[in-house]
């Protein structure tokens, strides 16, 4: 054994670059297969992790008594919690806290069920406190919400007046605020709420009192539209990530044995047994992967992490949520094994072969392989070099083959990871409308500590349109209208002014924008959830008024709030004539020409009760940024593994071909020549990756695209597919060809510094 | 007499052990020199020099008026893409091209456009006796054989100097014999030649001058 240790140790320190190589493959292959399969086990069953990670109940009950029974059989209980519906005016309070609202009242975040993420703020511990349900914020914007939200207060017409202290996130939405038990004894509790968590899901809840409850399960339906936007992209990822990285491993690891079949043709004849050549060649290529499958462990675990937070931030879910010990443990365990595999199946025919056959085979490539296609490149006009360079890997089929895919695979995850890109750009600009809205305005609501404005709506539009720099301005109002033959309410968007300058242009999938008093625009998810389409009609109707519609057209998403239709004002003064339109109810959106600060500093001047605020760029959007950190990390990585597969494949042909490189170097080719035909022994690889893995990219993002759409219940244009151009496919062409280009480089230019005199005379 | 090779004082040294010690040498055009002595005396080591295979580490190394001590590695392949034509040992052929464009090659990389190269190859197959060999792979080929196509790919360029390192030393000694009278036959012609064999019988066959080296020098 120490014969076997010493071999092994002596071929290590003698084989230093193939070493480090395969130290490097391995710490970039794990690293991408654990980030990989973080991004796959997040996308499995994410509501579960999530909700078993807040320990989310399986059932929300609702009593009228204070002390409802216990259920016996439930794994764990919080509550009863006083709880009370209260209905909050438009202008009394944030808009994340208007309309119907439950609030609930409770000691602390924590507990035995529905453990809240207090991530801004403090809990209501004081008379009057409030804390409200909220999202997580992307990483980075928490104190952007503590500066915004914290200090507002919510005002109900007889109840306290409720100041906010903080933020929570509760998976299950078991309320809208929370308050400290004292402070809701005075809002008047209506009810008691009760949270059951149960061994294997939903059951039946002591009825006795029972007013009302929800399962788990419908929040997870409600859920799952969101994860299932950016599920498809994690799937992609995640498997192309897995495939490019054990086949690059399997590329490496199985070429340094088949390279040394020499050495091991020498090992034996100088008496080593055939397992222990085995042995020996197994340490060589083990122990550097298990230095590499280390370190690309740690590596992935800290790389997966942001990644996973804006993943599941993404989601809709709790950004806290890790990956499990299964996935650090593939990489820690599965690389090393992966490699003693792929070692094996070489190894194990040296281990057939005898000496003499071992240290031939180990000789440069078979002749006979790839004689025709020299043959035919002899031929061409092509310079010799290029032609010579151009045959090269038609001499090595199989490594050229692993090599090819590895390539492919890159390509076709740029290809995918750049149309994912554009098309996420695309879409958030749409919806965002960042060309055609740069400021929105909205007069602050009546408060305590709230400045207002005393203009009515007309007057601060008209105020609005005298500012200098002011291009456009529309007003919008949201509300709910009923529509006959539905259960729910449609929120609608009443716009009035310059309208058709907001960009819903951009968002049409289907028909046109409303041009008439009785059209209507609707969302892909609006329509999908009424079961119509465009062409059909719709009555709606408010506070006993009805109004027919038409719908001529769709678009993407919907308005402010998660609108459904899109109308014009004129349809709300038909709906509404009597309702008095509280300036706080509407919303501003204005295109501007010139500095958005200078002009948010001119409204606020000109009315202090207004507020204003540039428009998002929509790239902070927390799933926009999930899906381009994602696709640029992996189109990265993926890259960055197919050119270390490049460089392993042409420094395994350069140590093969020593005498050949020296042959032609001694008849006069030159070290450029050398280079020259070294690199494009790999570029040719990487034209026809490129071209191969345009369509693949191509079709993965025309295939995953609209699942993803389809998850958010949005029907997305043709547009947002047709991200490319001839240039940008030429792009990713070449991009096919840098890879292969970087990765051979570096070898290339040893081969073409390999002294003449010394490799022909050892070989 | 014009000097082809001039080397003044070379010395090489490989760590601490010189492989060549101040050696001196002149070899004028359409001599055939034969550098004769016991293994590790220096002769292949120069035969590299002189090809530009190698530096020495002092010493001067002039080949038809070059000093190849102030080429760089380009320059020393142009040079002997111009000026060298080598024979080696165990033929150096690439085993994935047939005979001919083996020998094609050395012109093609001057630039010279395959169908010329071809033909000035064909040129020396029919020269050298071995035209019906032209369209087979190294592999297939006898050891003379092998050994003729590696002296056609030597002589395609025209080159002013010939080297040959132990030209018979992987032949039998029949095909031995058909190389050394073709190197005789090329040298009597007017091909300078350098040549660095074990074998006493093709040093006084073929060389005009035979060179005794030991110990990195020159004894005779």
């Amino acid at each position: 054994m120490r014969a076997v240790w010493r071999a092994a140790r002596a071929a290590v320190r003698r084989r230093r670059l193939q070493t480090f190589v395969i130290t490097l493959v391995t710490l970039f292959s794990t690293a991408t297969i654990v980030i990989a399969l973080a991004l796959l086990d997040a996308s499995s069953a994410p509501f579960d992790r999530a909700f078993d990670a807040q320990r989310g109940p399986h059932v929300v009950a609702v009593y009228s008594s204070v002390t409802p029974a216990v259920a016996t059989d439930a794994e764990a209980v919080a509550g009863p919690f006083p709880q009370v519906e209260l209905d909050v005016p438009g202008d009394g309070g944030p808009v994340w806290v208007t309309g119907p609202i439950t609030l609930v009242g409770r000691a602390e975040p924590g507990g035995p069920v529905d453990r809240l993420d207090l991530f801004a703020g403090r809990w209501a511990t004081g008379r009057d406190e409030a804390v409200i349900n909220l999202d997580p914020p992307p990483a980075g914007m928490a104190d952007d919400f503590t500066r915004e939200i914290i200090g507002r207060t919510i005002t109900v017409p007889g109840r306290p007046v409720l100041t906010i202290v903080g933020t929570a996130w509760s998976l299950s939405h078991t309320a809208d605020v929370w308050v400290s038990p004292a402070t809701m004894a005075s809002l008047r509790p209506t009810g008691s709420q009760v949270l059951y968590r149960f061994t294997g899901g939903d059951r039946p809840v002591p009825p006795e009192g029972l007013l009302a409850t929800r399962s788990y399960l419908t929040q997870k339906a409600e859920v799952a539209a969101g994860p299932g936007t950016i599920l498809p992209f994690l799937i992609v990822f995640g498997l192309l990530g897995l495939i490019t990285a054990v086949l690059i491993v399997a590329n490496v690891v199985s070429g340094a044995v088949v390279s040394g079949f020499r050495h091991i043709g020498v090992l034996k004849a100088l008496g080593f047994t055939p397992p222990q050549v085995v042995l020996v060649y197994l340490i060589m290529v083990t122990v550097p992967a298990f230095v590499g499958a280390v370190l690309g462990t740690v590596a992935g675990s800290l790389a997966a992490k942001p990644l996973l937070y804006n993943a599941f931030l993404g989601l809709g879910l709790d950004p806290q949520v890790t990956s499990r010990p299964w996935v650090p443990l593939t990489g820690l365990v599965g690389v090393p094994l992966l490699v003693v595999l792929t070692a094996v199946v070489p190894a194990s025919r040296a281990h057939r072969l005898s000496a003499a056959e071992a240290i031939s085979a180990g000789a440069a490539p078979k002749a006979g392989r790839g004689l025709r296609a020299q043959r035919a490149l002899a031929g061409t006009r092509l310079p010799r070099v290029l032609s010579l360079g151009l045959g090269l890997p038609f001499a090595r089929p199989g490594r050229t083959g692993l090599t090819l895919a590895a390539l492919l695979l890159g390509v076709t995850t740029v290809t995918f990871a750049g149309g994912l890109a554009a098309s996420v750009i695309r879409y958030t600009e749409a919806v965002d409308q960042a060309d055609a809205v740069q400021v929105q305005v909205r007069p602050n609501p009546a408060a305590v500590g709230s400045t207002t404005s005393q203009r009515t709506d007309p007057q601060v539009e008209a105020l609005l349109r005298g500012l200098p720099g002011t291009v456009h301005v529309t007003a919008d109002l949201s509300m709910p209208v009923s529509a006959a033959g539905h259960v729910e309410p449609l929120n609608v968007d009443f716009l009035r002014g310059d309208a058709d300058t907001l960009g819903y242009q951009d968002q049409l999938v289907e028909g046109r924008w409303r041009s008439a008093p009785g059209e209507v625009v609707a969302s892909s998810a609006a329509l999908h959830h009424l079961g119509l389409a465009v062409g059909d009609t719709l009555s709606l109707s408010y506070d006993g008024r009805h109004e027919p519609v038409t719908i001529v057209g769709k678009t993407m998403e919907g308005g402010l709030g998660d609108g459904d239709l899109f109308a014009d004002w004129s349809l709300f003064t038909a709906l509404a004539p009597g309702h008095r339109v509280v300036n706080n109810e509407v919303m501003y959106w204005i295109r501007v020409s010139g500095d958005p600060g200078a002009y948010l500093s001119a409204v606020r001047a000109a009315d202090p009760g207004l507020s204003a605020w540039a428009a998002g760029s929509g790239l902070s959007n927390s799933f926009t940024l999930s899906v381009l950190a994602i696709s640029v990390v992996f189109a990265g990585m993926i890259g960055i593994v197919a050119a270390l597969s490049v460089f392993n494949t042409v420094l395994l042909n350069v140590r093969e071909r020593r005498r050949d490189l020296g042959m032609l170097k001694s008849i006069g080719m030159t070290p450029r020549q050398v280079v020259a035909m070294t690199v494009t022994s790999m570029a040719v690889l990487g034209v026809v990756a490129g071209v191969a893995g345009i369509p693949a990219g191509i079709g993965a993002h025309r295939l995953i695209l609209p699942m993803a759409g389809a998850a958010a219940e949005i029907d997305l244009p043709a547009r947002m597919f047709h991200v490319w151009n001839p240039g940008g496919l030429a792009l990713v062409v070449l991009a096919g060809v840098a890879i292969a280009v970087l990765g051979a480089l570096l070898p290339a230019r040893r081969a073409a510094r390999l002294p003449i005199a010394e490799v022909l005379h050892n070989e | 007499m014009t000097t082809v090779v001039r080397l003044d004082g070379v010395r090489k040294e490989y760590g601490e052990t010189a492989a060549l010690d101040g050696v001196s040498l002149r070899i004028e055009a359409g001599e055939a020199v034969a550098v004769m002595g016991p293994s590790g005396c220096g002769k292949s080591t120069m035969l590299n020099l002189i090809a530009g295979l190698d530096r020495p580490t002092a010493g001067l190394v002039e080949v038809h008026d070059e000093d190849l001590g102030k080429l760089n590695e380009t320059g020393l392949a142009l040079f002997r893409r111009r000026r060298i034509g080598m024979i080696f040992q165990f033929f150096n052929l690439l085993d994935d091209l047939p005979a001919l464009d083996n020998v094609a090659l050395a012109a093609q990389l001057m630039g010279v456009t395959a169908r010329q190269a071809r033909r000035r190859a064909l040129e020396l197959f029919d020269e050298l006796g071995i035209a019906d060999r032209r369209n087979a792979y190294p592999a297939t080929l006898s050891g003379g054989e092998r050994q003729r196509v590696a002296v056609a790919r030597a002589l395609m360029n025209r080159p002013a100097l010939l080297l040959a390192d132990e030209p018979t030393g992987a032949l039998d000694s029949r095909s031995g014999e058909q190389v050394m009278d073709l190197l005789l036959d090329l040298n009597q012609i007017g091909q300078t030649l350098l040549l660095v064999t074990h074998d006493r019988q093709l040093a006084e066959k073929c060389a005009t001058r035979v060179v005794e080296m030991a110990d990195g020098r020159v004894v005779v």
